[in-house]
């Protein structure tokens, strides 16, 4: 009997507490919901979603960052609950929830306006839909970042081709150093090297042709197989037992000569080491220099929810983003490029990438393009494992066959 | 007889605790260096405290606001689960000769056995539907789910009590629900330490369940700000770990202070 | 007596709705979707029947996570209770300070799973190696979660390090029951330490075995915390469990109805081996 009172007590206790966690402020101002999944990207948007609510006292926007984001928000259009505004990358999630009918059309928006088109052509591409439900906002690049000083140290060059990749990356073995600083335990980086060869080498069209039933990954791959393969050799002991992190470590304390990796680890890296001397080049994919193009992506997206009673304060909030100032200011945290036309990065650590981006040689990650549910880093994770090309190849095959049967 | 010590196993014993101390050796070194000293030594006792570490990671979980609301989660589960979990066993423990008791004891526990991640999504839609995405849902779904596993303890359990006593209190005109408050439900209270402690743990130290039912950012649980060290994008370990630490601790210093009750609790219930 | 029997409904009546509103109505909703092909998210599905589980049973990646689950399972409820009976012997001998060192180990129970893992993962990728390196060891000079053929072991050390805990103490228990004066006549009669634990503790404790053996079965073929902390499934699929691969695939791969069905699938296979045991068991222990 005590016990059961000691017990109703703590209940009452605890009823209390949750009684007073409510606050009264901002009533009737508008409410808008930012959900965003890049957690590396929390605070450049939490300064200019203050920014914001200083320069529009009738609109409140609060940002949400939630683990496991892609999770949250499918559980979130399954609540009926969508985000207002919407920031995520150009992924398969964003291609279903965009074919869901989820995404209010924004073809006819303003915010268009300013955007390169190329992006907004990839946008298209992913989704397969020839309204625009998303705003290209921050894009990012793929490639190899190297060490300088330990390029200059050798009297190295920065690679063209793909021989001279893998001669350069043989000198750089030979003198005692690593080459590239695998980080394969994540198996979303094992991906790396296949999403620039397969565009660079197959052409993305072959996504689309392959969701026809034209062609094969058993046809078409075996030379991307061939070359993920090979790197292989340049890698450190430990290849599967590093992950990104680690890398971003090892790769900013000049553990590494090179690093395969995308431009968002930069800001990682500097905060490991701020004086880290690092370039950016291309993926040098096959031998022909003219040919290679940068992969670059839309990294994130902004996008409004169908649903929200607020389209009108969601559109605002998107122009402010895109405004050149601070936009400007968010790629310059983010190390990231801008969808918006005009607004340039920097940075001296990317500038190799920057004729790239003026000529518009660029082309888009070749996972974009995978369904989810094909698990394509676990495949290649495994592939570069047994090093079986034959029985990879026919795993993409099948695998992409068996998602395509069960929709 | 059996006095003198038998240092041999006293020896192995007190090795084996080192393989369950070194894990959490190495934590609380991890969280008390900084990145320059683990390059020196991963394993020394760091020279200088960093302290900031602590404060650093406060920071970036929000870790007081998280604590509050786990706490919260935690003991209202606590509390709620004992008292109905309880009653709902004692009326089938002492039915189970009718069919309907009986059907039910076998319809709780069979819930066990069900993968959570088959009810995940239709329960994120009704809970979003009865208004439920919060801390007052997350308790109510924590107390229902508990059923299946605690019908199993407290039915095996009430069924050792005998039921003389009640039968007693029966003639003397006492109410069922009188019975059971004043009779069985303190008679209960090793199992119900055992249940408790069960029921603290698991609720305290959930991660899938709060992660899918909690809408809004400022009702996450400690295991949910956790995982700001796991995402992609984190290179400091020390943080984290400073993190970790923090996250276990309410629990790691209750089991300090009520250790012996706590594995009492935890046995008492199952040698019955 | 019919007005006591209808305060015993009246205690079950609310919890009845409730769980059925929350976990029966779930549940059987899942079931429905198993039978469509629904994505878990979009306005429009279909019926599709029994193609789901047609699919299951020739997708080499669910056979994939049966086989890795089945092995796991094994390995770790023998570990765990070989281990965690050895330990509660030890305590349970004559030693000193040992209310300390039960303490000590009973400590993982109370820690997070998730946090656990994540704390082995920097210990498997940052440290073990270190120890592997020095003693010249080449398997364990790299993480070992990053090689196909050994993460499993990985994965079952931090379960069987945690899951020790809660079986040492219930065999602990068990053996606390076992009075002293049955060791002793067994003692004059000349037996050895091996056949007092045949013949006298270990048929004892044997309920203690039952519940052990069944729990830890059960816990360990749902694993999944660890996994997510660990290695994510990987390397490729060498660690994939069933419930990760119903997760992933039914949330991050937008197949919520194929893996619907596979939940069903295991469902019925964890039910069933559930009450295998326990009949095998029982069966068992009254034979003694």
């Amino acid at each position: 009997m005590k016990m059961g009172r000691i017990l109703l007590a703590c209940l009452l206790l605890a009823s209390m507490l949750t009684a007073c966690g409510n606050n009264g402020e901002n009533a009737g101002k508008v409410k808008l919901e930012f959900f965003q999944n890049k957690p590396e990207a929390k605070g450049s948007f939490d300064k200019l979603v203050a920014k914001f609510n200083a320069s529009h006292p009738g609109i409140q926007v609060t940002q949400v960052n939630p683990p496991d984001a892609e999770t949250v928000l499918k559980t979130r259009v399954v609540k009926n609950d969508i985000p207002d505004v919407i920031g995520m990358g150009a992924t398969d999630t964003y291609s279903i929830l965009a074919q869901s009918d989820i995404f209010a059309d924004l073809t006819q928006s303003k915010l268009v306006e300013s955007i390169d088109p190329n992006y907004i052509k990839m946008l298209k591409d992913v989704t397969g839909l020839s309204k625009i439900t998303g705003i290209p906002y921050a894009t990012n690049a793929n490639g190899i970042m190297y060490n300088k000083d330990i390029f200059k140290k050798l009297g190295l060059s920065v690679p063209k081709t793909w021989d001279e990749l893998i001669a350069t990356a043989q000198k750089v073995k030979d003198s005692g150093i690593i080459p590239f600083y695998f980080t394969y335990k994540d198996d979303w980086q094992t991906n790396l090297p296949f999403n620039a060869l397969a565009p660079n080498l197959v052409g993305i069209d072959f996504f689309k042709q392959r969701r026809e039933n034209q062609v094969t990954f058993q046809e078409k791959f075996r030379e991307v197989a061939e070359k993920q393969l090979k790197l292989l050799d340049y890698g450190h002991g430990d290849n599967f037992g590093k992950t990104y992190a680690d890398g971003n470590r090892a790769f900013a304390r000049g553990e590494s000569a090179m690093y395969i990796q995308g431009s968002w680890a930069i800001p990682e890296i500097r905060k490991s080491n701020p004086n880290a001397n690092i370039g950016f080049f291309p993926f040098p994919t096959g031998n022909d220099p003219d040919k290679n193009k940068l992969i670059s992506g839309v990294d994130t997206l902004l996008t409004i929810s169908e649903s929200t009673k607020h389209k009108k304060e969601a559109e605002e909030f998107i122009a402010f983003l895109l405004e050149p100032d601070n936009i400007g200011q968010y790629i310059k945290e983010q190390t990231a490029f801008s969808a918006v036309k005009g607004v340039t990065q920097d940075d001296p650590a990317v500038a190799e990438l920057q004729p790239y981006f003026k000529a518009g040689r660029v082309v888009d990650f070749a996972d974009h393009y995978i369904p989810a549910a094909v698990q394509l880093n676990s495949i290649v994770q495994g592939f570069l494992q047994n090093r079986n090309i034959d029985a990879y190849l026919k795993t993409l095959d099948t695998e992409w066959d068996k998602v395509q049967s069960r929709k | 007889m059996r006095t003198k010590t038998n240092w041999a196993v006293m020896i192995l014993i007190a090795l084996g605790t080192l393989l369950i101390l070194f894990p959490l050796y190495m934590t609380l070194t991890i969280a008390l260096k900084n990145p320059e000293e683990m390059t020196r030594s991963v394993f020394a006792i760091p020279t200088t405290f960093h302290w900031e570490n602590f404060s650093n990671a406060v920071k970036m979980t929000n870790f007081f606001r998280a604590f509050r609301n786990s706490a919260l989660v935690t003991i209202s589960t606590v509390v709620l689960t004992l008292l109905t979990n309880s009653l709902v066993a004692y009326a089938i423990a002492r039915n189970m000769h009718r069919k309907f008791f009986k059907g039910l004891y076998f319809y709780f526990i069979s819930a066990m056995f069900i993968p959570f991640p088959i009810i995940m999504l239709p329960i994120v839609k009704l809970a979003s539907a009865l208004h439920m995405t919060n801390l007052v849902g997350l308790t109510i779904l924590h107390t229902v789910y508990a059923l299946a596993f605690n019908v199993f303890v407290y039915v095996g359990y009430i069924r050792s009590i005998p039921a003389a006593l009640e039968e007693a209190a029966t003639v003397d005109g006492a109410t069922t629900w009188g019975t059971f408050w004043r009779i069985i439900f303190p008679l209960m209270a090793p199992i119900n330490a055992t249940v408790g402690i069960l029921i603290c743990l698991s609720t305290y130290n959930d991660f899938l369940l709060p992660l899918i039912i909690i809408s809004d950012q400022s009702s996450y649980t400690l295991p949910l700000v956790q995982y700001i060290f796991q995402g992609q994008f984190n290179t400091d370990y020390n943080l984290a770990f400073a993190s970790y630490l923090m996250a276990m601790l309410p629990m790691i210093i209750i089991y300090l202070f009520a250790q012996k009750w706590i594995i009492n609790g935890v046995t008492q219930g199952a040698v019955k | 007596m019919s007005k006591r029997l209808t305060a015993f409904y009246w205690m079950t009546v609310p919890a009845v709705v409730l769980f059925f509103v929350f976990m029966t109505l779930p549940a059987l909703q899942g079931i429905y979707y198993s039978f469509t092909n629904w994505n878990g998210f979009g306005k429009h599905y279909d019926f599709i029947g029994f193609r789901n589980y047609a699919n299951l049973f020739t997708d080499s990646n669910v056979g994939n996570a049966y086989l890795f689950t089945f092995k796991f399972a094994i390995v770790v409820t023998i570990l765990i209770n070989v281990l965690s009976l050895l330990i509660a012997l030890g305590l349970n001998a004559r030693i000193k300070a040992r209310n300390f060192f039960r303490g000590i180990y009973f400590l993982p129970n109370i820690l997070s799973v998730l946090i656990v893992g994540y704390i082995f993962n920097y210990l498997f990728s940052n440290v073990f190696t270190i120890w592997g390196q020095n003693l010249g060891i080449h398997a364990f000079s790299t993480n070992i979660l990053g090689n196909e053929n050994l993460a499993w072991i990985g994965v079952v050390i931090v379960a069987v390090w945690q899951g020790i805990a809660f079986n040492t103490i219930l065999y602990l228990a068990g053996l606390q029951t076992i009075p002293a004066s049955l060791y002793e006549a067994s003692n004059l009669d000349g037996a050895s330490r091996w056949q007092e634990f045949w013949r006298i503790t270990f048929p004892l404790i044997s309920p203690f075995f039952t519940i052990n053996m069944v729990l830890a079965m059960k816990n360990s073929l749902m694993v999944f915390d660890q996994i997510v902390a660990l290695t994510n499934g990987g390397p490729g699929r060498a660690t994939q469990s069933i419930s990760h691969l119903i997760y992933i695939g039914g949330f991050q791969g937008g197949e919520f109805a194929y893996q619907s069905a596979n939940s069903v699938i295991y469902f019925i296979v964890i039910a069933i081996i559930s009450i295998l045991q326990l009949k095998f068991l029982q069966g068992r222990e009254s034979d003694m």
